[in-house]
């Protein structure tokens, strides 16, 4: 007995911590959506480049496309571009995309659209880059002034980031003197940067700019600068101007280093405009989408990777077990009646088919009719399988009246019966009146109270989209639910209607 | 809440056993399944019995196809009263009991008076099944009439007392008079309307009793004080519900027994799954006085001694005739 109770131990705990664990990696590691509810933006990025084609000559469009390594994945990318190849290439992190025509003229315009979302499944790239450069040439004055600005922030800072954040401070405030030797007059953010990357690169800091874009819905933006810089473990963000740390989680990084978005060979005054929106999109069908474009196929081996139709008939079957697991908490804990065991659960699937408060009625009348008539059938003393199908041709025909009467009266409802709940019903009505031979009418009555009232239960926890959604996607609840079965099937407790039962034992004492 | 904690206290306290116990540290642990043919089907535990040297009452015939119906009236000729049984029923559906012959008719306990075809009849609606569970199809059994004890005329309703011991691998551990009332229509089924009445284990005499899960002093119908009336041979009956563990090899019975006039206590079925009731007809949780019973057991096979029928009646009384001592005028 205790080796059997050690055993029992052993394997709840295992299927319910190996349930949880599949159920936590699914979470947190692949990163699968809780609810299916939760919806993700889904951005599409479009950007127009328009130029002047030169006439004879030519024309070559490079433009740089974001690299994807972020926290961002593609979905979906396309070149919309009349009569020009498009080419793409990869280069020192970045990626750019290559248009070409042999002639063109005139104003030409080609789009470049990315629809991206949010990273699911798989893990980013690790970063890597390097920690050390040369310094850049200085001389005269300059010298002078980047070596005055330096020691102070050397002063003032701990490490890299520190050292780095001290210098764009140093840099923005106005009215220092060294500061605006270097900026030599300009103050746009292209000047301020170069005189950031000239003070690190003194302190052998490297120091890369990165353009983004930022995924909001307004119709033109510029790429905005930011400073990078890998401090061993992983890259530190720096908003050149404000000194903000750390890049917004609604920055896509299009492009790194000094180079212009756009060049152009055989053509003139080119531009780019960027226009974005962004779709709500369910979070598993995005899911889904990037699972598609990236190699991590963690839906493959889940119950998605069934055809749809299948999918359907599984949300329904998956939910059975926590139909029976209502019964088994009612019957076990409360100490409710129930006809049979799963009698209940498929009355509950039955109710798929007619609703609730409708199916309530319609078992209530055709069995309550149904059992009027196997009484009957008692006094003419049949035996049992010619009575059984007079029942069941009585079920069959009263289940037809209830359709006609209710299509008459325009209640379509009526017509919701399949084979399925009539099949039941008939089970049902059989059971109840062999109920009723062996243990009377009161307790029969009783049993159909409490069958409707656990089918009725089970059937609303069965159809919870949400509940339905949570246990396809992640099936090893269902590990969960089979360790807290197996821990029930050792219940010694008393149900709740025993106390009620045995109260009048405590009267006296 | 805070209530029902304290109920649920109060009660593991007073050791009530609860159906979830029941099932899982007694039936499960003692019943083998395959050996419950033994109790469901009445002909086996007769036959059983009658080998075993237990009394029942006295087998006149078994019927098991169609054809043997004609095999009845060779069967009844002899005996002016019986009763006629499916093998399988549950609950006394499908019995018929004769008291009397009347012109070649005969007559029911109730008065009624049946033909000899109408008897053919039942007896083939029970062959098809008709009363047994699940509707399988059955045996007939022809046996003898019990003549209850007039000792029960004043607290019972029509039909026959039973008493039914509830035994332990051997051990009686609980007993309980049932007594037939109008809401029963004369069964003493305790779910069916029946009350319960307590028995003390070592002197044979009755306690207070329940009915529909309530304490109560006198039968509802009779208005007699169900306590302190003496069962008379009460020891035959704790030997002969003893003795019904080597009979049928189930751990944990409800033995239900009856006290003919003539013949004694006779047994008339096993149940394996005693319901629960007779803890508030005895006023008594089952858990304390079962768990003194397998610590009993456990101590016994250390030493490596198997006691016989009577050392476990013995222990059963010393351990749990508690009442008479405490109330010694009754």
């Amino acid at each position: 007995m205790r080796s059997t109770n050690t055993h029992l131990k052993f394997m709840v705990a295992l299927l319910v911590s190996l349930g949880l664990a599949i159920t936590a990696y699914q979470i947190f590691v692949i990163g699968i959506p809780v609810t299916e509810d939760a919806t993700d933006n889904l951005w599409t990025v479009d950007a127009k480049v328009e130029f002047q084609a030169q006439s004879g000559k030519p024309v070559k469009v490079n433009m740089f496309v974001p690299p994807m390594t972020d926290n961002y994945v593609s979905l979906n990318e396309s070149f919309i571009s009349n009569n020009y190849g498009v080419s793409v290439q990869r280069d020192n992190g970045n990626r750019s995309l290559t248009w070409s025509a042999r002639r063109a003229k005139g104003k030409q315009t080609l789009y470049y659209r990315l629809v991206l979302s949010k990273r699911y499944g798989g893990e980013a790239p690790k970063a890597k880059g390097s920690i050390y450069r040369e310094s850049l040439p200085l001389e005269g004055p300059e010298k002078i002034a980047a070596e005055a600005l330096l020691s102070p922030i050397r002063q003032h800072s701990a490490d890299v980031e520190t050292f780095i954040s001290e210098t764009i401070r140093r840099v923005n405030r106005p009215g220092d003197d060294n500061v605006a030797l270097l900026l030599a007059g300009d103050n746009s953010v292209e000047k301020k940067v170069q005189v950031i990357d000239l003070l690190l690169s003194v302190a052998h800091i490297p120091m890369e700019r990165v353009r983004t874009i930022k995924l909001v819905e307004i119709n033109s933006q510029e790429p905005e600068l930011w400073l990078r810089s890998f401090n061993g473990e992983k890259w530190l963000y720096f908003h050149p101007e404000s000194g903000q740390q750390g890049l917004p989680a609604d920055r896509l990084i299009w492009w790194l280093g000094e180079g212009e978005l756009v060049s152009i060979e055989g053509g003139k005054k080119p531009s780019v405009t960027f226009s974005l929106n962004s779709n709500e999109l369910n979070a598993i069908r995005v899911a889904k989408m990037s699972d598609e474009k990236t190699d991590a196929s963690f839906l493959d081996y889940s119950l998605y990777g069934l055809p749809l139709s299948t999918q359907q008939t599984y949300k329904i079957m998956i939910m059975i077990p926590i139909g029976v697991l209502v019964i088994l908490v009612l019957r076990n804990l409360i100490g409710i009646q129930t006809l049979g065991t799963f009698t209940p659960v498929l009355i509950a699937l039955a109710f798929r088919e007619t609703q609730v408060g409708f199916g309530i009625i319609l078992f209530t009348v055709i069995t309550a009719l149904g059992l009027s008539l196997r009484s009957y059938l008692e006094h003419l003393k049949l035996q049992m399988l010619p009575r059984l199908s007079i029942v069941l041709t009585f079920v069959v025909v009263l289940i037809a009246i209830i359709s006609l009467f209710s299509h008459k009266l325009g209640l379509e409802r009526g017509l919701a019966i399949a084979l399925f709940p009539m099949v039941i019903l008939t089970m049902t009505i059989e059971r109840l009146s062999i109920t009723w031979e062996e243990r009377g009418g009161a307790q029969t009555f009783k049993i159909a109270v409490g069958t409707a009232i656990a089918a009725s239960l089970a059937h609303l926890l069965m159809t919870i989209p949400e509940l339905v959604y949570f246990v396809f996607t992640f099936p090893g609840v269902l590990l969960v639910l089979v360790g807290f079965m197996l821990a029930m099937g050792r219940y010694r407790g008393y149900r709740l209607t025993e106390l009620f039962r045995f109260k009048a034992m405590l009267k006296d004492s | 809440m805070l209530n029902l904690i304290k109920t649920w206290k109060a009660l593991s306290a007073q050791g009530i056993m609860g159906i979830n116990r029941r099932n899982a540290d007694y039936v499960l642990k003692y019943n083998k399944r395959h050996l419950y043919p033994v109790v469901d089907d009445k002909i086996l535990t007769k036959e059983r019995a009658i080998a075993a040297g237990i009394d029942v009452p006295e087998l006149y015939g078994i019927i098991e196809t169609e054809k043997e119906v004609d095999k009845l009236p060779g069967i009844l000729a002899k005996h002016k009263d019986f009763v006629i049984k499916p093998a399988q029923g549950a609950g006394g559906d499908g019995i018929i009991v004769i008291a009397d012959r009347y012109e070649g008719r005969y007559k029911t306990v109730s008065g009624k008076i049946i033909s000899h075809e109408e008897i053919e009849h039942h007896i083939s609606s029970i062959l098809s099944g008709l009363y047994s569970l699940g509707g399988h199809r059955d045996r007939v059994l022809i046996e003898y009439r019990v003549t209850p004890d007039p000792i029960f005329k004043g607290i019972s309703y029509e039909g026959v007392p039973d008493i039914r011991i509830i035994v332990l691998m051997g051990y009686p551990v609980m007993a309980m008079l049932r007594l037939p009332t109008r809401q029963s229509s004369g069964k003493a089924n305790l779910h069916q309307g029946a009350i319960g009445v307590g028995v003390d284990l070592a002197t044979g005499l009755t306690l207070k009793g329940t009915w529909l899960n309530n304490k109560i002093t006198k039968h509802p119908d009779t208005a007699q004080e169900v306590e302190g009336v003496q069962l008379p041979d009460w020891d035959g009956f704790m030997k002969l519900a003893a003795g019904c563990y080597e009979l049928s090899g189930l751990g944990y019975i409800g033995v239900d027994m009856v006290l003919d006039q003539e013949k004694g206590p006779l047994i008339l079925e096993l149940n394996a799954r005693p319901g629960l009731n007779i803890q508030i007809a005895n006023d008594a949780g089952l858990t304390k006085r079962t768990h003194a019973v397998e610590a009993r057991i456990a101590e016994l096979k250390k030493k490596g001694i198997e006691e016989t029928p009577e050392e476990r009646v013995r222990f059963a009384q010393e351990m749990f005739g508690h009442t008479a001592r405490q109330t010694p005028s009754a």
